[in-house]
């Protein structure tokens, strides 16, 4: 059990991520679980710095677990003070679910933060179940654009003064937009970054690549330097993450409109995309889709089937998840000396 | 990814089989009637079937000691089958070989195999065949996870890949070599990942999920016919019952069959999406229910009426003349 007083942050890293079939028909790169380790043994040093008690983290039986159990046990005075490292006592089940189940279950011990290791779509799911526990993103791997590669020391500093209250969540993190994809009237599901309407029946192995079947798509913020869907938009009409508004982007073959533009779908893979209309919606303007059915992809991943007895929805959620800013937070630490060792007056 | 209503019947059907041909063995087995040792394979008919969709009798496979999931995937006769099973004289090799060496050159089925690892290095010389004959075939090997950790099978992957052969090596990962986890025996993160030391692709899939094999392998497939080179696609899966018929499974957790049966199931969830999106009427569904019932009953009393082999037939294929 946590003490009185002992500060808690949440460390979620996905096992699973990093496999899919990106592999075979682009270049995407594969994430080892002994990197994800090392990533959140650097947190530990960062977090247990700062003043961080407690750490809680998802049980896996894929390694993760196992080696950060090893890495504590193991450790050497030189190492410093690391939090008490908690695995939560739940079921497992391999699914994503188990993320869900996980973070409802820091929220609910009082995590002040909580660091996500994974890529757009483990970002996806932590948001659904965070609410105002703040979250610092790191990537693993290439193919993603809510979180960025990031140095998990300077991350886990930065976690970690927010969550001994040295930064407040207002100053260096902001609320991330998020889409809500609606069926029947129902809410069933959120993106980060895009949502993407293919005419392709059935979800099959989850990836979206093939452009030429890409109908539409929504995003919540469109950089011109990412990768994947969001790319398309982000190189004709780039869209912030801190503006308000979401755009709706409208596909077609290349050579039935005027418009057209390279984009990046994936790593390594870069094709033409015809681009039909553009244009931006707020956060009380929903959107329907145009095709009678097919498969939504929510950041870049087939999730739900729908057919022509389906309504659905998009609408813009400026209540996403509170997203630390790293750089801000260390700006902020510095320029008010938290990290500050200079020696005081009396001391020796 | 696009299946046609013929295809998901055809889909639906292969897995139905597979499914009850195996629950019938599981009983049958049990009154002692079947000579030899039998693998059952129910719980993973989604790979065996998204693959082999995609095959013609041109492609090879070769299979594992479960192998009876591929044999039916890749066109086998069922009747002839259950009477190999049974050691008759009109299995498919005269119940000679039984359930561990069920094997159909015709239908491109180069064997279960009782060797485990002893697939993938058959089909290198079923795919450089193709690649030399250009007839555009390709050549697949279905080894388990413990059959990943074997040194024939690493062979077959580095040779696969320096002579750029259409080969696919599918790692069915359900969970134990035999008795033992593959998080005891396994050293890195997802078999898939040992792929990149050989300079090929290495994806890991539900295996469970029907549509996640069909498209990855048609990915795949397409890619090797292409001159490609091959590809490593582990499925994570689960058996639902022993390693072979009369295993106790003491080494498994609580409910654990029970509750992927219950959630996971392959058949199940692949009726339920293609009744839901009006590809297939849930009637259709129950007619191949009921034909493959029929089917498997009369390939169970076929065999049992079949006569077995006699002594002078232990003289006979025993040799092969070149």
């Amino acid at each position: 059990m946590s003490a009185a007083g002992e500060v808690t942050v949440g460390i979620l890293a996905n096992p699973a991520s990093g496999r899919d079939i990106r592999r075979l028909v682009a270049q995407a790169s594969v994430f080892p679980i002994a990197e994800k380790c090392s990533m959140i043994t650097r947190l530990l040093v960062s977090l247990g710095a700062t003043g961080v008690g407690r750490v809680l983290m998802m049980p896996d039986g894929d390694g993760i677990a196992a080696r950060v159990r090893r890495a504590v046990d193991f450790r050497r005075p030189g190492d410093g003070v690391w939090p008490a490292v908690e695995f939560l006592d739940m079921e497992m089940t391999s699914q994503a679910i188990d993320t869900v189940v996980a973070v409802e279950k820091m929220v609910a011990r009082g995590a002040r933060a909580i660091v996500v290791l994974g890529g757009d779509g483990t970002h996806r799911v932590v948001a659904k179940a965070c609410g105002d526990v703040p979250i610092t993103p790191l990537s693993t791997g290439t193919n993603n654009v809510f979180p960025a590669i990031r140095e998990a020391t300077i991350a886990g500093l930065a976690t970690g003064l927010i969550a001994v209250g040295a930064l407040s969540t207002e100053e260096v993190a902001s609320r991330a937009k998020a889409l809500r994809i609606d069926v029947n009237g129902t809410p069933r599901e959120i993106a980060l970054v895009d949502v993407a309407i293919s005419s392709q029946r059935w979800a099959g192995a989850k990836a979206l690549w093939r452009s030429g079947d890409i109908e539409q798509i929504f995003v919540a913020f469109a950089e011109a330097d990412a990768i994947g869907l969001s790319a398309i938009a982000g190189l004709v009409h780039p869209l912030a993450r801190n503006v308000v508004g979401g755009l709706r982007v409208d596909l077609a073959a290349p050579e039935d409109v005027e418009r057209s533009v390279l984009a990046p779908i994936a790593p390594g893979l870069i094709v033409p995309v015809g681009i039909r209309a553009i244009e931006e919606f707020g956060e009380d303007e929903p959107q329907t889709v145009a095709a009678a059915e097919g498969v939504i992809a929510l950041d870049g991943e087939r999730e739900i089937e729908f057919t022509s007895t389906d309504r659905v929805s998009i609408h813009l959620d400026l209540n996403g998840p509170w997203t630390i800013d790293i750089a801000s937070a260390m700006d902020r630490a510095a320029h008010g000396g938290l990290l500050s060792c200079d020696r005081r007056e009396g001391e020796s | 990814m696009e299946l046609s209503k013929e295809n998901a019947l055809r889909a639906y059907r292969t897995m139905k089989t597979i499914r009850e041909f195996e629950e019938r063995l599981h009983v049958e087995f049990a009154t002692g009637d079947i000579p030899g040792f039998v693998h059952l394979y129910a719980g993973e008919e989604a790979i065996a079937t998204g693959i082999c969709m995609h095959l013609n009798d041109l492609d090879k496979i070769a299979s594992t000691h479960r192998g009876h999931g591929h044999c039916i995937a890749k066109g086998c006769d069922v009747d002839a089958m259950m009477a190999e099973i049974y050691g008759r004289k009109n299995g498919l090799c005269a119940g000679k070989g039984g359930s561990m060496h069920i094997a159909d050159f015709e239908k491109g089925m180069m064997g279960a195999n009782g060797i485990v690892g002893g697939g993938p290095p058959l089909v290198c010389g079923a795919g450089l065949a193709a690649k030399q004959l250009g007839n555009g075939g390709v050549a697949i090997a279905f080894v388990g996870d413990g059959g990943s950790n074997q040194g024939t099978t690493f062979e077959s992957l580095n040779l696969a890949s320096v002579w750029n052969l259409p080969c696919i090596f599918v790692v069915e990962n359900n969970g134990y070599a035999e008795t033992t986890s593959p998080k005891y025996s396994v050293a890195c993160d997802d078999v898939s990942d040992r792929a990149s030391g050989f300079n090929m692709p290495g994806v890991t899939i539900d295996g469970h999920d029907f549509f996640a094999v069909y498209e990855t392998a048609g990915e795949a497939i397409r890619r090797a016919r292409e001159g490609g080179g091959p590809t490593l696609i582990e499925c994570k899966v689960n058996r639902y019952y022993g390693h072979f018929e009369g295993d106790q499974q003491t080494y498994r957790g609580d409910n654990e069959v029970e509750k992927v049966r219950e959630t996971r199931d392959c058949i199940n969830n692949f009726a339920e999406r293609v009744t839901s999106a009006g590809i297939v009427d849930a009637s259709e569904i129950e007619e191949i229910n009921q034909e493959v019932s029929q089917q498997v009953e009369g390939s169970v009393s076929k065999a049992k009426a079949a006569p077995k082999p006699e002594a002078p037939d232990l003289l006979t294929d025993v040799y092969v003349a070149y």
